[in-house]
């Protein structure tokens, strides 16, 4: 045989080969689907805010009553796509291109975070990146309650073989991501428990407040909820994503714009969102609330003459100035002797300069931090005392005092973007 | 040299070839049942993008649902046929179809969710 002859037969049969190995393993499709997808297409990703703190009752999991109502929904509805047995063999699944999840893959389960989960049996394959990745499973939230959604997701749970509740300190695996985060990120301040006491915390403020917040306890200053519960996921989130403002302490002496915590808005929004995740899986509070509220903020009002007069006066009223001072410099009479839940000295803000308001110096942070105080600090919550329009009026107030530190300080136009301001 | 590189050339080629590319089922919301055309206008997504298309019905194609064998709930899946006419608009469906040209042509179409 020659060797031309020889080369064209090893061409051939490697040709051959190709089809025949491929032959099973067909390329994507031109409408929907792709091949990878049939085993890589429900990547767990982090639940969006407006679910993740849809977190399921502990208890729900191994709820008789509640896996029994599971049941009796999953096999009329769900079991003709995933399978009487859980492992995504239903008859009509297997000619979905995306085909639906074994849930007897214990690791894969595991992996599963509750308001992911529940975010995805209330709003299906609608919504993205299962959207695009073709599949059809529906949306249930229309047609379950929340009860039944748990329910259903309780009944699915037992597939995996796991018998205790489905969440995070059960399944360390569904937070690593944002535990390796945290690692790089976070722990220096707040430490390898989350309870506050990072090695590096301490520097920032020694012996005074502001400290690194413990994840562990009852006490978040930044919420948008009401006083004394924790905050929403958005409220983690959006503290993560901007930081926090402060005069900051010895280390940063000088630093233009220092933040006591960075801002991390250049981490990609993922991650932010697993950071905030294991961050959450720190407390067993959020699992053990039931129902979040979080504080509605009215549209402003214009900020009329009129309105800072009434502002003015209820900064008098309300003993602001006990604290921050009849200027708003934060030199009130009470300033000296204010410690915070710890026990460390803590100065009342300087209301002049808005740029270094820990919860944000936008007109809504400001109503947010009148209606929901900031726990753990002599800040207290307003909600009671306060109509929703008299917390206008002392917004405006607070944020014009910043124009009357500049005006006395001989400056005849407002103060620029990033430095305050009543605008 | 030449021989080593046409050999490698026809693996290529076979490489890039299109068998079996039609073989992957369109999944979709029905959006339009059309029995004089018998087509069915189905709402699909795929790459982040979500679009129409019209799967034409041939005379010999299959469409069926997945029923209980027994009582309501209880006992395994069994296949039951379905005429054109029984299809409605927002079931999901998924569709098993081949090219004709420029036409996608279902042989199989398979209900998956009724509402």
């Amino acid at each position: 045989m020659s060797p031309h002859v020889r080369v064209a037969l090893v061409a051939a049969t490697s040709a051959l080969a190709m089809l025949v190995l491929w032959g099973p393993s067909p390329p994507s499709s031109r409408a929907n689907g792709e091949r990878d997808e049939e085993t890589g297409g429900h990547a767990h990703v982090p639940a969006p805010l407006e679910y993740a703190d849809a977190h399921v009752p502990p208890s729900v999991w191994t709820d008789p009553a509640m896996i029994a109502r599971g049941r009796e929904i999953y096999t009329a509805r769900c079991a003709v796509c995933h399978g009487d047995s859980g492992d995504g063999r239903g008859p009509a699944g297997q000619a979905l291109p995306l085909k639906p999840p074994d849930f007897r893959d214990r690791a894969g389960v595991a992996e599963m975070r509750d308001n992911y989960w529940f975010w995805r049996v209330s709003e299906g394959g609608q919504v993205e990146p299962f959207k695009g990745r073709g599949s059809a499973m529906p949306p249930w939230k229309g047609e379950l309650s929340v009860e039944d959604r748990w329910a259903v997701m309780a009944y699915q749970h037992t597939f995996s073989g796991h018998d205790g509740p489905h969440v995070p300190w059960e399944h360390p695996e569904s937070v690593a991501v944002g535990r390796d985060i945290y690692a790089m990120a976070c722990l220096a301040c707040h430490g390898a428990d989350g309870r506050g006491d990072g090695s590096v915390g301490p520097m920032l403020s020694p012996r005074r407040a502001p400290q690194p917040r413990d994840f562990t306890g009852a006490e978040f200053k930044f919420r948008s909820t009401p006083s004394g519960q924790l905050p929403t996921t958005a409220d983690l989130f959006r503290t993560v994503t901007e930081g926090i403002r402060s005069p900051g302490g010895p280390m940063t002496i000088g630093l233009h714009g220092h933040r006591i915590m960075p801002a991390f808005r250049h981490m990609p929004e993922e991650q932010r969102l697993e950071v905030v995740e294991y961050v959450k899986s720190l407390n067993r509070g959020f699992w053990d609330r039931t129902g979040v509220r979080s504080v509605v903020v009215p549209p402003p009002p214009p900020a009329t003459a009129e309105r800072l007069a009434r502002g003015r006066q209820l900064y008098a009223d309300a003993e602001c100035l006990a604290c921050h001072g009849a200027g708003g410099r934060g030199d009130g009479p009470s300033a000296p002797t204010l410690r915070d839940s710890r026990g460390l000295p803590i100065a009342a803000t300087d209301l002049t300069r808005p740029e270094r308001f820990k919860n944000g110096r936008r007109p809504d942070d400001v109503y947010r931090t009148l209606m929901t105080g900031l726990a753990g600090t002599p800040m207290p919550s307003y909600a009671d005392a306060l109509d929703p329009d008299q917390a206008w009026d002392l917004v405006h107030f607070v944020l014009s005092l910043s124009d009357a530190r500049r005006a006395a300080d001989g400056h005849t136009t407002p103060a620029p973007p990033g430095e305050g301001g009543s605008r | 040299m030449r021989a080593v590189l046409a050999g490698l050339g026809v693996g290529l080629i076979s490489l890039g070839s299109p068998v079996a590319a039609d073989e992957a089922p369109i999944a979709g919301t029905v959006k339009a049942v059309d029995m004089a055309a018998r087509t069915l206008t189905l709402r699909t997504s795929a790459g982040g993008k979500t679009r129409e298309v019209v799967v034409h019905l041939g005379p010999g194609v299959r469409i069926v649902r997945f029923v209980r064998a027994g009582e309501p709930g209880k006992g395994g899946f069994v296949e039951q046929p379905l005429a054109l006419t029984d299809l409605r608009a927002g079931w999901v469906v998924s569709v098993e179809a081949r090219h004709e040209g420029h036409r996608e042509v279902a042989e199989r179409v398979t209900v998956v969710i009724e509402r």
